[in-house]
């Protein structure tokens, strides 16, 4: 399962109610925040996929200005994408350009 | 402890994103975790845009499991965007090219071949078609996300070993107009300044990007500027839709599509007008010129040409919400500010006069001293991760050669003939086809066997049906290299699997002229291999086929060479050290050794190792940074514009009038039809997640249609909605919101499905200066189908 690490940029005078509306997210963890308006923010989700979306939904909260992913750990993912188990459901990467 | 391995890793992210904004936790660095999260950390290069990021990749395994930004870095500075942590995603992919597959006719099903019979297949074919066609029969179309040193050895093989110039890339799509721009403006290729200069700026002008979306970890820079100083700096976004990059804008320029020139010119005029010249930075540094023998000009002629653009006449033409007073106070605060960046992407590159629209915006940035100071820069992005180090210095394109030299110039081919060994005269004097050119040649069948390495014409070309049906042809040979089906692999006759990024070696140059290496760190799967190696041993059985000993010269340094390292640093050594030595872009300090110490790379110009591993330079042309503004320095003044492409030395303001754009709406199709990227438009709809607003996420393309509009034609969101042009229609769901200025729609283009592939609706016209194709801009009409619909992401397998 698929951890991340981030650093969630907010308006600062709005942080109050961004981080409520974060928490009201199952999965994801707030650690701590500085007089600037970043937050630290820990994901958790079942697949990336379903991180990715989480992801998508924060950075469309209003107030949130940017969302910075610093680490990502995906271990268990990956094992299950090798044996099988669970198969990404489609592929991606390479921009169309 | 109690702490579950799953604990410890949640630390780890924790303490990691702490560590950035200077926080400490309640609990220590779980250092242990730290070090059995992974077995292994590999130093690379993010691929999947052009602004460069480095990445840690945690290795278990001999597999690729976690991702971690580089702190030390000075493009990311640590941060990644949600692309970068997909990465790990791609190796071990199910859906991966693990072998060569073949098939004679492009009716028939592809078969599994070996690597040996399909690199003969491949020499054969393409001798094949010189001795019975030409050299000229031939051609290769690359990528701004191959590596340099792949580029580098298809163009070579091409050039110097089948007498071709027939080389292009992708970043003809998206980079030419600034290429254009920055040769006519500056005299030299790439921005002078950097992403340095953000954090010194205090006035952004960013028109035609919405970089919160294509470069978010720069856009991140801006953000975290204007956030810390709210009062003193600026942000204006010029764009006829507001999108994500407009949130954090003072000011929001809306304006009909293709109308900027008018503004831009406007903004010229209103600096000139009311003395916010830099008359000395002009008088020192700058010429006019105008028409296509560059003919220079006065400033006084320069004024009188103004003179047709008043604020009063451009807010007219440009409409939307400017006004004559927006375009006055916006050029005031361009020109005033104490150091104001521009920066733009690909609406201003993607025109029929991209390169007059470039022009333009450097004009501003000469006219008010905006430039070589620290903060003050005219910044073009690039989209793709190498399109500015592998196909813009490396020789990439059918018009220039290895180092910034141009192909029609006798002295420079001699130089690159001489530095290759191989007769003078090899190199055919007579650029070969661009882009657009090259696939119409397929259209005409004059081109007879193609290799398409890392991209994706068939989708990617404007008007694309067009395009696709000479792929389709019997009578050219396509060879189609690349980790993934796609849409022009379905029309190749031989798909070559090749080893994606770090799992393989190589260098990427990023925007700001910095090129970083990443080396190999897991295994490719199956049978794929380094396109470097692909490219060598292709060209001896070339050599063979058509009896030439120079295809072999054009490899031999790298005969014999293991393909993971020794042989790419071999390419890269012949490329920095012959071929960049005397030139702008002077990577010879750039050596792996030196590569792999830094952790973001090295700046060209660096002539020297001891220089490089300073970093490089930071900005172009300024004593005492530059060292080539040094070795070049025509006087004692403080800048040195030794440019290659300008013979005065100087920066050139240009006399560019207002051009709207190809196609304009009419009674017919009245409505701009504009393009673009979203963040995450590699995303599906699989959701397997307990997140219900999750379900509302959107796996298509759709078409964006502002609210009067929608309400004028009685269309609500999630209808399906027609959107069709004179070359093709698209059926997509609706989005009505505050997006698009009013008369114009606009669509995301990565979508592959057939109902939903823009490109089979936008307009092939090009600039005739860079022959970058107007994909920005074109007419089309719409109207509602039918309600909302459910739909399937669609994806080509094989
Ligand atoms: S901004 Fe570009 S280079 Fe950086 S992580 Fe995102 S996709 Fe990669």
């Amino acid at each position: 399962m698929p951890i991340g690490g981030f650093v969630v940029t907010v308006d600062p005078d709005k942080v109050d109610r961004v981080k409520e509306m974060l928490l009201a997210i199952s999965g994801a963890e707030l650690h701590g925040q500085d007089e600037k308006g970043n937050l630290v923010l820990v994901l958790d989700a079942e697949t990336s996929e379903e991180m990715e979306l989480m992801t998508k939904e924060i950075r469309e909260l209003p107030d949130v200005l940017a969302l910075g992913l610093v680490y990502f750990h995906a271990e268990d993912e990956v094992e299950r994408i090798e044996k099988g188990e669970y198969r990404p459901s489609r592929s991606f990467g390479r921009k169309p350009v | 402890m109690g702490l579950t391995r799953r604990d410890f890793l949640k630390r780890t992210a924790a303490a990691a994103a702490a560590s950035y904004i200077g926080l400490r936790l309640p609990f220590d660095a779980p250092e242990e975790a730290m070090a059995a999260d992974v077995d292994s950390w590999h130093i690379g290069s993010c691929r999947l845009c052009g602004v460069g990021c480095r990445v840690r990749l945690g290795v278990k395994d001999g597999r690729a499991v976690a991702i971690k930004g580089v702190p030390e870095a000075r493009t990311s500075m640590g941060y990644l965007c949600m692309k970068g942590m997909l990465f790990y995603k791609l190796m071990g992919h199910p859906e991966r090219l693990t072998t060569p597959l073949y098939r004679e006719s492009k009716k028939d099903e592809f078969r599994e071949i070996s690597w040996e019979e399909a690199l003969d297949i491949a020499a054969d074919r393409f001798a094949k078609a010189v001795k019975e066609h030409g050299n000229d029969s031939v051609a290769y179309y690359g990528s701004g996300q191959a590596l340099t040193e792949e580029t580098y050895l298809f163009q070579k093989v091409m050039r110097a070993g089948l007498q071709t110039n027939n080389v292009e890339g992708n970043p003809r799509l998206c980079m030419a107009s600034a290429v254009g721009g920055y040769l006519t403006s500056f005299g030299a290729d790439e921005p002078i300044g950097s992403y340095a200069d953000i954090e010194k700026a205090t006035c952004f002008f960013i028109i035609g990007s919405n970089m919160a979306e294509a470069h978010p970890v720069i856009f991140r820079r801006v953000m975290r500027r204007k956030l810390d100083n709210r009062n003193s700096v600026t942000v204006i976004n010029a764009d006829p839709r507001i999108s994500p990059t407009s949130r954090i804008a003072d000011i929001h320029l809306m304006f009909e599509p293709g109308t900027d020139l008018a503004m831009l010119n406007a903004m010229a005029y209103v600096i000139l007008d009311e003395g916010l010249a830099d008359e000395k930075f002009i008088e020192n540094y700058a010429t006019f010129r105008i028409g296509k023998d560059k003919k220079e000009v006065t400033f006084e002629d320069y004024k009188e040409f103004l003179a047709d653009y008043t604020p009063e006449k451009a807010a007219q033409i440009c409409k939307g919400n400017i006004t004559p007073e927006k375009i006055r106070k916006v050029a005031r605060l361009f020109a005033r500010s104490s150091a104001t960046m521009s920066m733009w992407t690909m609406g201003i590159n993607q025109r029929k006069r991209g390169v007059w629209a470039n022009n333009m915006i450097h004009n501003l940035h000469i006219l008010t001293g905006q430039l070589c100071k620290p903060g003050a820069d005219s910044f073009s992005l690039t989209g793709q991760p190498n399109a500015c180090g592998g196909v813009r210095e490396g020789g990439g394109l059918c018009h220039i050669l290895p180092g910034h030299r141009l192909v029609k110039k006798e002295k420079l081919r001699n130089q690159v003939e001489e530095a290759w060994g191989v007769p003078l005269g090899r190199i055919p004097p007579k650029p070969g086809y661009h882009t657009m050119a090259m696939f119409s040649a397929i259209n005409q069948g004059k081109i007879k066997a193609i290799w398409i390495n890392c991209t994706s014409p068939a989708q990617s070309l404007p008007n694309c049906d067009l395009y696709r049906k000479g792929m389709a042809r019997e009578d050219c040979f396509m060879v189609v290299t690349d980790i993934f089906p796609t849409k022009t692999t379905e029309l190749a006759n031989l798909i070559l699997p090749t080893a994606f990024h770090f799992e393989k070696t190589g260098v990427y140059g990023c925007t700001e002229r910095r090129s970083q290496i990443t080396r190999k760190a897991v295994d490719a799967p199956g049978k794929a291999m380094p396109e470097v190696w692909i490219v060598r041993e292709w060209a001896l059985k070339l050599a063979q086929k058509l009896q030439d000993p120079v295809i072999e010269k054009s490899v031999e340094p790298f005969k014999g060479l293991e393909p993971d390292y020794a042989l790419p640093k071999a390419i890269w050594d012949e490329y920095t050290q012959k071929l960049t030595k005397g030139r702008d872009n002077d990577l010879r300090g750039a050596t792996y050794e030196v590569l792999e110490k830094m952790a973001d790379g090295v700046q060209w110009p660096a002539p020297t190792e001891e220089f490089a591993l300073k970093g490089g330079t930071y900005k172009k042309f300024v004593r005492g940074i530059d060292p080539l503004a040094d070795v070049h320095a025509k006087d004692d003044k403080p800048l040195q514009f030794y440019g290659p492409a300008h013979p005065d030395k100087k920066l050139w303001v240009w006399l560019r009038p207002h051009k709207g754009p190809e196609e304009m709406p009419d009674v017919q199709y009245p409505f701009y039809l504009s393009t673009g990227r979203i963040v995450d438009h590699w995303h599906t709809m699989s959701m397997t997640g307990r997140i219900t607003e999750l379900l509302r996420a959107n796996p298509y393309a759709y078409v964006e249609i502002n609210p009067s509009d929608a309400k004028a034609l009685g269309i609500k969101p999630g209808d399906m909605v027609l959107v069709e042009s004179r070359r093709g229609r698209n059926i997509l769901p609706a989005k009505v919101y505050e997006g698009p200025v009013k008369g114009m729609v606009f669509v995301y283009w990565h979508d592959m499905d057939e109902d939903r592939m823009i490109n089979r609706v936008t307009k092939d016209a090009y600039d005739p200066g860079s022959k970058e194709p107007e994909f920005k801009i074109c007419a089309c009409r719409i109207e509602k189908v039918s309600g909302p619909k459910p739909l399937k992401p669609y994806i080509v397998r094989m």
